[in-house]
Formats: structure tokens, sequence, C-alpha cells
């Protein structure tokens, strides 16, 4: 009984894509129009997209952009939301210039800063970049204003120092919110990758795409859609998987109740 | 039963020497005041002063809100007093230092490490090796009796265990006071029991200095040589009671002697005392 449960709670996911697929084969049927492709159709539009070296090349440009926005984008944002967590004076400094920041497109941005810094690598990585902070930081601030004051005054009594309470209590103790963030981050990095790529059309995954549909290629600007969703699935997926391990002895599931003293 | 004036003279409290000639923890006219929201001031304790013999079990008691676990963080070196000083072995507390232990009523133990990986953590951040740290710290998971939990989490734990983690792990690195805030206070009464119980044949093996705080006048009578009863705020000491009591004690027959009942009694109408002192104009 548990076992074929079990197997519905797994295969869930992949019947909810086979569905969707499914209504989209028949709304297209239904409709018949050439800007709507059948899913069928887009999907058989993806080996010549992937086999492409130029469009692989392109994605994998993609790819690296968003690798470095996400990358620098948590480097900076874990100690600054941590610092803002624990120091009133950190966190009351940086708090309204998040909150302007916040709200604004990070798309937005985008003509600003080509004209800073042109249309190459540089100013869509930096979109990413803006686009992963925000969540990252804020949920890094979260987990850090959290911890306990009595597990930080435990580790002082061991000796740790205010830096090494830092380190070795405030960020692991802040680690399941951190995570949280950083996953609101890659999603969102996806994302400004694809939107940075639609304003300054010059190479990547939105490029593509775009050119696409301004030359009237329906079923490769559908395939690129699946693509760019596929991406983000697996990305989520693994980075979940990450998550998981990393964080196991926070998750409620672990509760395994042990009665005793 | 011999009744202390509320402030204790300090020079007679050196001379009788019951232990040693000098207390381990010596508290000078400490006064502490809370800022709380707004302007408004919070006066948590008010001109404290008192010794603490070497090897004594101390409790402090006294209704929620008197300062208690604010006088014991400032023997942790957790709370700087606003007046007056805090001395270890004769010299002032400047700070939280590995001398003095806290044990906490919330645990608060480090919920990504396993239960040895908690006990281990001061030893190792004390630079011992990591194989002698390890078999320190197995022997204090057994002599706290949680051996063959070594490597659960404290998420999987129940409070009761989780506080004996916590006990382990404090007492890993060796300090020589122990500093605990309403340890029992979570739990529920029957675990509390056996916790007491266990408390006390762990500290006659090596009578450590303890300064306990709680509110329950059972628990300080059952385990102290000395219960500080304390008024409501502004908090200030009412009266010392030494429990004269013999060691090692057993719940069972202390529970019969009627010393026993006569101290629980005795304290127990000082602190309604001060529970009316609050409800006057």
């Amino acid at each position: 009984m548990m076992c074929g449960r079990a197997i519905i709670s797994r295969a869930a996911p992949l019947l909810a894509c086979l569905g969707l697929l499914g209504v989209w084969q028949i709304g297209a049927l239904i409709l018949n129009t050439d800007s709507f492709p059948t899913a069928w159709e887009a999907i058989r539009a993806i080996p010549s997209i992937v086999g492409d070296k130029e469009s692989l090349i392109n994605i994998l440009a993609s790819l690296r952009r968003m690798a470095i926005g996400f990358g620098v984008g948590v480097i900076v944002s874990i100690p600054l939301g941590l610092m803002m967590g624990r120091s009133r004076g950190v966190a009351s400094f940086f708090n309204p210039l998040l909150m302007v920041i916040y709200p604004v497109p990070k798309a937005a941005l985008m003509p600003i800063i080509m004209l800073w810094l042109g249309i190459g690598d540089v100013a869509k990585t930096l979109v990413i970049f803006l686009g992963v902070s925000l969540p990252v930081i804020y949920h890094s601030f979260q987990g850090a204003k959290a911890v306990e004051e009595k597990m930080l005054w435990s580790g002082a009594a061991m000796g740790l120092s205010a830096a090494e309470r830092m380190i070795r209590i405030v960020l692991p103790a802040a680690l399941p919110e951190i995570l949280t963030g950083c996953r609101t981050g890659l999603v969102l990095a996806l994302i400004t990758m694809v939107t940075s790529e639609m304003i300054a059309r010059q190479s990547g995954a939105g490029n593509i795409l775009f050119n696409a549909l301004d030359m009237g290629q329906y079923e490769t600007v559908y395939a690129m859609i699946i693509i760019i969703g596929g991406m983000g699935i697996g990305l989520d997926a693994a980075f979940e998987n990450l998550r998981g391990r990393l964080v196991r002895w926070s998750e409620p599931g672990f509760e395994i109740p042990v009665s005793f003293a | 039963m011999k009744v202390v004036p509320s402030r204790p003279n300090l020079e007679a409290e050196f001379a009788p020497a019951r232990r040693q000639a000098n207390p381990m923890i010596v508290i000078d006219r400490v006064s502490h005041v809370f800022r709380t929201s707004g302007r408004q001031h919070h006066l948590a304790l008010s001109d404290i002063s008192l010794a603490i013999d070497d090897g004594a079990f101390v409790s402090i008691l006294g209704p929620s809100g008197c300062g208690k676990s604010t006088l014991l963080y400032v023997v942790g070196g957790f709370v700087s007093p606003t007046e007056g000083v805090a001395r270890m072995k004769g010299r002032a507390i400047t700070g939280p230092g590995p001398d003095r232990g806290p044990v906490f009523q919330e645990f608060a133990l480090f919920p990504w490490k396993s239960v040895l990986g908690n006990v281990m953590y001061g030893p190792r951040q004390q630079g011992v090796k990591s194989a002698e740290a390890e078999a320190q710290s197995r022997a204090l998971i057994e002599m706290v009796g949680l051996k063959g939990f070594e490597n659960f989490y404290p998420k999987e734990l129940s409070g009761g265990m989780k506080q004996r983690v916590a006990l382990a792990r404090t007492l890993a690195y060796h300090p020589a006071v122990l500093l605990m805030d309403e340890p029992f206070g979570a739990l529920d009464a029957h675990t509390r029991t056996r916790l007491q119980n266990d408390l006390l044949n762990i500290w006659e093996r090596d009578r450590k200095t303890v300064l306990f705080v709680t509110h329950s006048v059972d628990e300080a009578v059952f385990l102290s040589d000395k219960v500080v009863v304390m008024t409501r705020a502004p908090g200030q000491i009412k009266q010392v009671v030494e429990i004269d009591l013999p060691r090692p004690r057993r719940r069972s027959e202390l529970l019969l002697d009627p010393r026993y009942q006569k101290y629980v009694v005795e304290i127990e109408s000082m602190i309604d005392d001060t529970s009316e002192e609050r409800l006057r104009p």
C-alpha cells in the first residue's frame, strides 16, 4: 500500500507534464492556427535546436552568464544579509536602499545598464546578479535575525569570537533559510537571463527565441520555451537535491519521535 | 534554620571559610537597568551583593520577572551590569568564558550537529585533539544516560534528552562554574524529577560550583546548599537560606524529612510575602 502510494507520488510530476502537453496538443488542433503549433510539432523541433552548434553555443553562453551572475550574487548577498540580520546599524543602512530597488523589475534597468556597459556579457550578467541578490539578501537577513541569542551565548562561553560565531553559528543556523532564498534566486536568475537577452539581442537562449518569433518560426519559439522551462525544472530539482542534503537536520520529515527520558 | 539577612555582609561571608578562604564568585553591588521600547526603563537588578563558595550548589529563587536570570547572565558575562561588578576568583567578569558554562531552559543546542558533534564542540574549540575530544564526549554522553544516541540530531530528541545533551556539552569543556538558567523549566514533572536526580548524582562526583536559577521551591531546596530568595522587581535579595540537609540526598527520603518540609514551607511563605508587596499601591 505504502509502495503504491510512493509510486504515485513519484510519477505525479511526470503525469502533470504529460497532461499539460495533452491539453496543449488538443488545444492547438482545435484552434488550428500557424502561430500556435501543436505540442508534438514543438517537441519535434527540439533536436534540431540542440543539435545545431550555433544554438548550443548560444544556450551555453546564456547558462555561463547565469552561473556567474548567480554565483557572484550569492557570494555577495549571503554575508550582507547575515550582517544585516545581526547588526541593527547595518540593517538600518541597507534596508532603505533595498526597499527602493526591490519593486523595480530588474530587466527595466537593462536599457540604462546597456548605456553604461554595452550589450555584452557584463551588462547581462549584472542584471542577473541584481535579480539574484534581493531574495538571497532577504532570506539571509531573516535567517540570521531568527538565530537564538542563547545559541550564540553558548558559543561565546566556549570561547568563539564574534567573527567565529558569525561563520560557525549564524551561518549554519541560518542555512535552511539562506538556501530557500538561493532557490528563489536561481529561478529569478533564469528569468532575468532570458529577459536580458530579449532586450539586448546579441546572443543567448532568449535571442534564439525572439529571432525565431521575428521570422515566424513558431515551432522553434515553442521548442525554446520547452527547453528553457526544462532547464528551469532541471536546475531547480538539482538545487533542491543539494539543499535537502545540506540541511537534512532541519527537515520536518526528518523528525522521528523518540520517547525516552 | 539559619537565615542570613538580605544584604549579606561580605566580610562575614569571607570569614567563616566554610570550604575555602575565598569565594568562587562575588557579586558586588550589582544593578542592572533594561531600556525597553520607547524611553521606559526597567530596573531588573537593584544593588545585589552575594558571595558563592567554591563547590557550592546555590539556587536563585524568585517569581518570574524578578531578575534572577539577569543575575545569572551577569555572572556569565552575557550581560554587562549597569552598576557594580561581578568577580570570579577575584577577577572582574567582562565577558563570557569557558570557565563559566551555561545551560539554558531553551537548550540552545546546535541543530546542525549530532549529539556527539554538539558535545565535542567545546573541547574542539579549546584545541583538544579530535580523537581525544571524541573519547571524552562519548564518556560524557554515557554519563548523562544517552549512550546509543550519539549520532542523533537535536530535532530527533525529546526535551529531557535535549537538556541532557546540553548539560554534557557544557560539562565537556570543564567549566569551573555551571550556570543553569531554569534548565528543567520546560520539562514535564516526571522528566524534571529524573533530571534533578541525575544532576545531583553527576554533581556529587566532582562538586563543581553551581548557580541554579529556578522558580520551583522544591527544586531549589532539594538541590541546593544555599537558596537565594529574590523579591519581585525591582530585583533585590530578600533572604539567603542555608539548606542544612545531609548529602547524598535521596528524593524518597528527603520528601519525608520534616526539615526538608520546613524549608519548603518557610521559603514558600517568603515568596508569598513578596507577591503581596507587589499588590500594595
